[in-house]
């Protein structure tokens, strides 16, 4: 996985790429949780996503979370087929 | 369930238990769900079942100890249309009772992954591992 970070004023765009697995978890959530805890607006871009499993998802809760606690936005702006696939699932258990 | 019907096959792989492994399991996966000519859309949530019970093994049977030697083994079947997906491992016995997913308050890398398996596969089933293994878990799916 790989990512990159757009600045724009107070607002911060993810964008990741590849494949979000247990082994690259923490480096989504060593990328994004930081961003939220220090008050950034933080915008998701998974259309380069090939795959996400549940480690994956739990970085997005997780996220959401944090942004309600820091009073703060996250939001997924652009999703691919198989990220789109797993947050269906997910919603039935959520 | 499929209309298709697909050959009858058998293949196995050895994985080093650590989450770096995970990638060589649904590769594995990919390859031989490319031969047995299942749909796209199946594929990938037959890729992610079993990957996320490759997951397990490592985060719970294992408590993410990767070790240079420990290995778990996956074994795709299919036969008469019915696919089998067993994993062997040597780990901490896994107590079926105890396997279930997480509530949502309390989720973490993983926590779901018990719920996508029940959720794509038609039964999950802890039998008992012969030696030299210890766990062995098999999941179902009529193609």
């Amino acid at each position: 996985m790989t990512y990159k970070v757009e600045e724009i004023d107070n607002k911060r765009i993810i964008h990741l790429d590849g494949e979000i697995d247990m082994e690259v978890a923490d480096k989504a959530r060593n990328t994004i949780l930081p961003l939220i805890e220090a008050g950034h607006e933080v915008q998701l871009n998974l259309s380069k996503v090939e795959y996400m499993d549940s480690s994956g998802i739990s970085v997005l809760i997780e996220s959401k979370k944090l942004s309600e606690q820091k009073n703060t936005k996250f939001e997924l702006i652009e999703v691919s087929k198989p990220v789109e696939k797993v947050l269906a699932m997910a919603r039935k258990f959520l | 369930m499929s209309e298709t019907a697909h050959q009858d096959h058998i293949e196995k792989k050895a994985f080093l238990v650590n989450s770096s492994s995970l990638k060589e399991v649904r590769n594995f996966c990919r390859d031989v769900f490319e031969k047995l000519q299942i749909q796209e859309d199946l594929k990938d949530e037959l890729v992610l079942a079993i990957a996320e019970a490759a997951q397990n093994i490592v985060k719970h049977a294992f408590k993410n100890a990767a070790s240079p030697t420990e290995l778990m083994v996956v074994q795709i079947s299919c036969e008469n249309n019915k696919l089998q997906i067993a994993f062997y491992d040597r780990g901490t016995p896994v107590d079926p009772k105890k396997v279930k997913h997480r509530e949502i308050d309390n989720v973490k890398p993983g926590g779901l992954g018990t719920f996508f398996i029940q959720e794509i596969m038609d039964a999950v089933e802890f039998k008992d591992g012969k030696k030299p293994w210890i766990n062995h878990l098999v999941l179902t799916k009529q193609l």
